[in-house]
């Protein structure tokens, strides 16, 4: 059975104190999604999304604290419109709906952290691996110009 | 009429006046305050109008309707003049002979003159009734002379003269002064003299002072301040602008009863004068000096009469006295300087300016100086306004003035200083009429209220109808006038129905002592003093209404039984006729008898028995 | 200099004041029953009498009106006492039902009046001092009572006997009766509205001016500005004119404090569950359903039955009381999913404290589970369950409703799983806590998370307790969830160790990931410096350049992503890092 791979972008005063939560709370959830933690969802530069996807990732996780609870002020406003415009991007690019999605999960959520890695988790997999064109068996393509930088 | 703009002006307006009645050579007066009103004087007074008209004499004789006479027994009162012929007690009938035969002929009527009671002497002018004779008359002697509602009546008897004097020669302070050295006291009851409750106010701070006429004049009996301001109002209101100008004070109140209406129609009517004539208002007589005059009418509350309630009253609140340590000259109305005086205080002023102190300061005794107004009602033959010197004795004013006692029955006391005054026995009627004495013997002068009582007076009831009097017009105020008086009363009362103990008398006197200790004002201080007076001298009436049950008088419906004597009663029957309970009993021609279950001792028995046969006990 | 002697103290005269304000600066007890200091003085009771002596005339005045002149005053002579008993001796005629004045005679040694009882007054405890009549006028602006009549006839009424529009039934002319004589239900048709105690649970009234609670801090009274009459009419101003320091201060608003503070402590409690939403116990309803806070009231010596258990409704002692357990607690279907963990053993108590008080007092109560844990609970619970015999009854309570005067409980019993009823005269809830009303909106301004339930949350269920995940903030109390007054009280103990740890520390840990500007490839746009929410950014004018303020930077990288010419960078985060963390996630 296809087990997707998942890279989850998540902040580090909500999400990811959900997601500690889930784990201090002993929750047992979908272990293909991988955190990353920023400091604010708003240090999530779509370029990162891209890379996921290039590097081999089948959906794109981003959790950020709930509107209005960004722990600095706006932050979480900014992730939102981004990510509205970066799914029509994604779609121009082939991609298809449901391979990135953002959620708003607060540090007491742990519960909700859990049932959404494995609802995300689940929809990935409905949808199989991804399938890039530029993909090369996990070689590197989409952004060789940076590559060379590294 | 234009406004008199200076003094010369005033002067010279007043011999204009003079000129114009030097053609009616003479003058029938029909006296009429509200006493003689009620009497009939209007009519009287429509009569001889008419009557005058009639026999074309309008010319040459003047017609006039001035306030009261005085003489209350035997008003209606119609003098002629030059002649002086006093005619008393005039029915509309007389009136066409009157003026044919006394105006016209100069032939006095001997059937309608004056008869003395005493003596049986008839007696053609005023001077001659002895009534008259002991009198001082000189706040009351103008009243014959001006139509109240007339202010030019005033001025041509040398009204507003004493207002002109001031403004022109004689300052504030010395006004004081004179006043101070006249002896004026206040005649209110008090007896604060005069010029140092102006002096007071005149020195207290405050830019706004007032002057305040206190003709709430509430006493039962008593009615001199009614009088004159029925009679004389402009003497009063002119006391009460040199009083302004003497204070410094812009705005005066006169604070009258509403039960008044024609003094108070009459004080409206004479304010309205003044202004017109600019002695009143803004400049008057082109003095700068600017006074002017409001009137308040009082509710009919006894208590608006003393200084802090009446002040109140005016104030807009309810008429209750409040603690004057403090006195009103410092803080009255609205808490400003207020110099408030009595009217017949008032109405004095003009006649001191005038006069000189000096003349003034002659009258009267030592401490108590100038007249006094006394009603002098009750059981006397000659009821009425009795100006008297100072320091003239009880027994002048009762026996002399009054005629004695109506009926031939013995005097027994006289009440003096209204409801809180208190009475005077026989044996003081020696005393001189002032201040100080009339305090020492237990009663006081107050406004002037003089009710003489008989042998048929029990003193038990006049204290009892007193204090229920005081019981009623006590404010409530405070507790122990209030509370004290309706205990007395019910003591009272208890004595005058047979219900008495012996413990009462001990009782009333240390109620008394909390009443007068410790009420708030003086209605309450002095509101003990009808039983403490008759607790002093007529005890031993208490003692017969709680020890033997008996009232001496028989007055006191409780303690008397009427009954008949066998031996006297013809069986006439008038009595069993008018008995209203129909306990009369018996056949004509043989002795009746009185069921005395059904008796409610109403007298009448009594009253209607020719032969003496029913007897009281 | 002239003095002032008042029962042989020598003191200043001051003809501003009056003899009994001077007597009472000089502790000197003079009775007064018409006085009140924000009125002007009336004397008309005439029960503060003195005796004044000034150049050897000695004469009686009310010490309230009497100025504070030069000469003696005695307060208690012989002619003073004589007229005080027999002005007490009037007034017990005059109201003999006034318990006041019977007290204040029997000092006097006045038990019995001679006087008769004035059968035609109405009022049979009024003694006309008219503070009533006054307070209404002068002080309120209101006038809606007045004297009718005028001597002995005289009775306290509203204009012309009727029920005055002007009365708003604020209850000052009951307040200032000394004799307790006014009945406002008399005198006005309004609906009375006592200003009920929020401590007492509505229990009981209290003034507009009132210490919240007895341990207040600071402990000092507050205006309660809906009801205060001042605050409506502009009229009254008693407590200015009562309060000696002169300290109450009308013009006093609520403002906007700003503090710059180092760290935050939030323990703003818990509220119980409101009282509408307990429908199927009556609570809110029927007067005699009161939740376990009241009925603490009711037992404490302070409250307002003074620890008499009586019930709100008619004051009757209850003789059954139904306790509730898990009111609105552990209940996820309809209220509350959490336990309140405080019931089982409050209620113990009450239904303990409850039987010292009535002897012949029944409760029962109903509970889940009985839950006991902390110290010496256990051994508590069993003192009253067994010791006590208090019965516990397992199983929820389906319904309450008023029966004649009593209670019907209906519930059942699982253990036995039969239908129970109970007739009770008094049902005690044990009501859910919750958060505390309004808290969550300061949480929301505090950025401050909280559960499902709207209590805070932790850093760390286990580790960082007492911590925010916000470093600064720290929790203690029920703000973070149900705790009883040990664990708060340690819990608050902790909260504040963790502040002073802060503080100790010379310098502050800021968190290592703060924007950097790549001098070289930085163009100046300023787009930086709109996204940033930390004014974290400046332009410098010389260099065309835009830098960062490291101390001001929170590091949330929203400028990185901004960046459209790629200069900014966060340390320790780069772009580049998170590739390598991409990578690494995603193998290689």
């Amino acid at each position: 059975m296809f087990e997707p791979k998942i890279i989850c972008f998540v902040c580090k005063w909500c999400t990811y104190a959900g997601a500690d939560l889930a784990g201090t709370s002993r929750l047992t959830y979908s272990p293909n999604g991988v955190n990353i933690r920023f400091m604010c969802s708003s240090r999530l530069d779509p370029e990162h999304i891209l890379w996921a996807f290039d590097r081999g990732a089948d959906g794109v996780f981003v959790g950020g604290c709930h509107p209005g609870d960004c722990h600095y002020q706006d932050g979480n406003y900014k992730t939102l419109r981004r990510i509205e415009l970066f799914q029509r991007v994604l779609k121009q690019f082939g991609l298809e709906d449901g391979r990135l999605r953002l959620e708003w999960i607060s540090a007491a959520e742990g519960k909700r952290f859990a049932e959404l890695m494995n609802e995300f988790a689940q929809q990935i997999r409905a949808l199989g691996p991804l399938k890039l064109g530029s993909r090369k068996g996990g070689q590197d393509g989409g952004s060789a110009k940076r590559e060379k930088e590294d | 009429m234009k406004k008199i703009k200076s003094i010369e002006q005033l002067e010279r307006f007043r011999k204009e006046i003079l000129k114009t009645r030097e053609t009616k050579k003479q003058c029938i007066i029909i006296f009429g305050g509200t006493c003689g009103r009620s009497r009939g004087s209007e009519d009287i007074l429509d009569a001889v109008r008419a009557e005058i008209k009639n026999q074309g004499l309008e010319e040459r004789v003047e017609v006039r309707g001035p306030g009261c006479v005085g003489f209350c027994e035997v008003e209606p009162v119609v003098v002629l003049k030059p002649q002086e012929i006093y005619y008393p007690r005039v029915k509309t009938d007389d009136i066409p002979r009157i003026v044919a035969e006394t105006l016209v002929e100069g032939k006095i009527l001997d059937e309608l003159l004056f008869s003395d009671p005493v003596s049986g002497k008839r007696c053609v002018s005023g001077d001659e009734i002895p009534f008259y004779q002991k009198q001082q008359r000189n706040l009351l002697s103008h009243h014959g002379e001006i139509e109240p509602t007339s202010i030019d009546d005033y001025i041509a008897i040398g009204g507003y003269s004493a207002l002109v004097k001031v403004l022109s020669s004689i300052s504030p302070v010395e006004i004081i002064d004179i006043i101070k050295k006249s002896g004026l006291r206040g005649r209110g009851g008090g007896g604060f003299p005069t010029g140092i409750k102006w002096e007071s106010c005149r020195k207290a701070e405050g830019d706004i002072k007032y002057v305040l006429c206190n003709a709430d004049e509430g006493d039962p009996g008593a009615y001199m301040d009614r009088s004159l301001l029925e009679g004389n109002p402009h003497s009063i209101l002119e006391g009460m602008i040199i009083g302004a100008y003497a204070i410094g004070a812009h705005e005066g109140y006169i604070y009258v009863r509403q039960e008044y209406p024609l003094a108070c129609e009459h004080f409206i009517l004479a304010l309205d004068q003044a202004r017109d004539y600019g002695l009143l208002g803004k400049n008057i007589l082109g003095s700068r000096f600017n006074f002017d005059v409001q009137v308040n009418r009082g509710g009919g509350a006894f208590v608006c009469g003393e200084s802090t309630a009446l002040m109140a009253s005016i104030e807009g609140k309810p008429g209750e006295p409040r603690a004057k340590h403090v006195h009103t000259v410092e803080k009255g109305l609205w808490e400003r300087p207020s110099c408030l005086n009595n009217v017949e205080t008032w109405a004095n002023v003009p006649l001191i300016i005038n006069r000189g102190w000096s003349w003034y300061s002659q009258i009267g005794t030592e401490k108590s100086k100038g007249t006094k107004i006394f009603s002098l009602v009750g059981k006397v033959q000659n009821t009425g306004l009795v100006e008297v010197p100072m320091g003239i004795t009880l027994r002048e004013v009762i026996y002399d003035i009054g005629g004695g006692i109506r009926d031939g029955k013995k005097f027994k006391a006289v009440q003096t200083g209204g409801p809180s005054g208190g009475v005077i026995p026989e044996k003081l009627l020696h005393l001189p009429v002032d201040f100080e004495s009339l305090t020492e013997a237990g009663s006081m002068m107050g406004s002037g209220g003089m009710i003489v009582m008989d042998e048929d007076n029990c003193m038990v009831d006049i204290a009892k109808y007193f204090i229920n009097f005081l019981k009623d017009e006590s404010c409530g105020k405070c507790t122990p006038c209030r509370e004290g008086l309706v205990q007395m009363h019910a003591v009272l009362e208890d004595i005058t129905e047979g219900k008495g103990k012996e413990e009462d008398i001990e009782f009333l006197e240390d109620l008394a002592w909390t009443i007068s200790n410790g009420s708030l004002c003086q209605l309450g201080a002095t509101a003990s003093n009808p039983v403490l007076s008759t607790l002093k001298y007529f005890k031993k009436e208490y003692e017969a209404h709680i020890k033997d049950r008996r009232c001496p008088a028989g007055v006191c419906k409780a303690l008397i039984r009427y009954w008949i004597d066998e031996k006297e009663c013809t069986g006439c029957g008038v009595c069993f006729k008018q008995c209203p309970e129909d306990a009369i009993a018996g056949k004509l021609k043989k002795p009746h008898k009185i069921d005395e279950s059904k008796c409610i001792k109403c007298g009448i028995c009594y009253d209607v028995c020719k032969f003496d046969a029913v007897v009281l006990e | 200099m002239d003095k002032l002697i008042i029962d042989g103290i020598e003191t200043t005269p001051d003809p501003n004041k009056t003899v009994l304000e001077v007597a009472r600066e000089l502790g000197i007890h003079i009775p007064t029953l018409c006085y009140h200091k924000s009125l002007t003085p009336y004397g008309a009771c005439r029960i503060c009498v003195v005796e004044t002596i000034w150049k050897g005339r000695s004469r009686l005045h009310t010490a309230c009106t009497y100025p504070a002149w030069e000469g003696e005053v005695k307060t208690n002579s012989e002619k003073v006492i004589r007229l005080r008993k027999s002005i007490l001796a009037l007034m017990l005629a005059e109201a003999p039902e006034a318990e006041e004045i019977k007290e204040l005679a029997a000092e006097y040694g006045v038990e019995k009046t001679r006087f008769r009882p004035r059968k035609e007054k109405r009022n049979k405890k009024c003694i006309m001092c008219g503070l009533c009549v006054r307070v209404c006028h002068d002080v309120m602006g209101f006038g809606a009572i007045g004297f009718e009549n005028r001597g002995y006839r005289r009775e306290v009424t509203p204009p012309f006997e009727t029920y005055s529009d002007v009365c708003t039934t604020c209850g000052a002319c009951a307040f200032v009766c000394p004799t307790g004589a006014i009945d406002l239900k008399a005198l006005s048709d309004k609906k009375v509205r006592p200003i009920l105690s929020e401590f007492d649970r509505n229990l009981a009234s209290r003034p507009c001016v009132h210490i919240p609670f007895p341990q207040a801090v600071p402990n000092i009274p507050v205006i309660d500005k809906e009801h205060c009459v001042y605050f409506k009419t502009g009229g009254c101003r008693v407590c200015e004119t009562v309060c000696g320091p002169q300290a109450v201060d009308y013009q006093q608003k609520d403002q906007i404090v700003e503090e710059d503070v180092g760290a935050v402590v939030v323990a703003t409690g818990f509220d119980t569950l409101p009282l509408a939403d307990l429908g199927e116990y009556g609570y809110g309803k029927y007067p005699d359903v009161i939740d376990g806070l009241a009925f603490e009231r009711l037992l404490s010596a302070s409250g307002p039955t003074s620890g008499e258990v009586k019930r709100p409704s008619d004051g009757k002692v209850p003789k059954e009381v139904v306790f509730v357990q898990c009111a609105g607690s552990r209940d996820p279907e309809k209220y509350c999913p959490h336990c309140s963990k405080i019931c089982c053993m409050y209620t113990a108590k009450h239904a303990l404290l409850y039987k010292h008080r009535v002897h012949d007092g029944q409760p029962y109560i109903f509970y889940i589970d009985v839950r006991t844990g902390g110290k010496s609970y256990e051994e508590f619970y069993h003192r009253v369950s067994e010791q006590e015999g208090v019965p516990y009854i397992r199983g929820k309570v389906s319904k309450v409703f008023p029966d004649g005067d009593k209670l019907m409980v209906w519930g059942v019993d699982t253990l036995t799983a039969k239908k129970v009823e109970i007739a009770a005269d008094l049902v005690v809830l044990a009501t859910a806590m919750v958060p505390s009303q309004d808290s969550q909106k300061l949480f929301s301004i505090l950025k401050l998370a909280t559960d499902k339930d709207g209590f805070l949350s932790e850093a760390h269920p286990k580790l960082r307790p007492v911590e925010s995940i916000i470093s600064g903030f720290f929790l203690a109390g029920s703000a973070q969830g149900p705790r009883d007054i040990p664990e708060t009280v340690a819990q608050a103990s902790g909260a504040a160790s963790k502040v002073i740890g802060l503080f100790s520390q010379e310098k502050l840990h800021h968190e290592p990931i703060v924007a950097v500007v790549d001098e070289d490839l930085c163009s100046g746009c300023k787009v930086c410096i709109s996204v940033c929410p930390y004014d974290a950014r400046e332009f410098d004018e010389e260099k065309g350049i835009v830098k960062v303020n490291e101390l001001l930077c929170e590091g949330c990288g929203a400028c990185v992503v901004a960046c459209p010419s790629g200069a900014t960078q966060q340390k320790n985060l780069t772009d580049d890092q998170i590739r390598q963390m991409v990578k690494a996630v995603l193998g290689e």
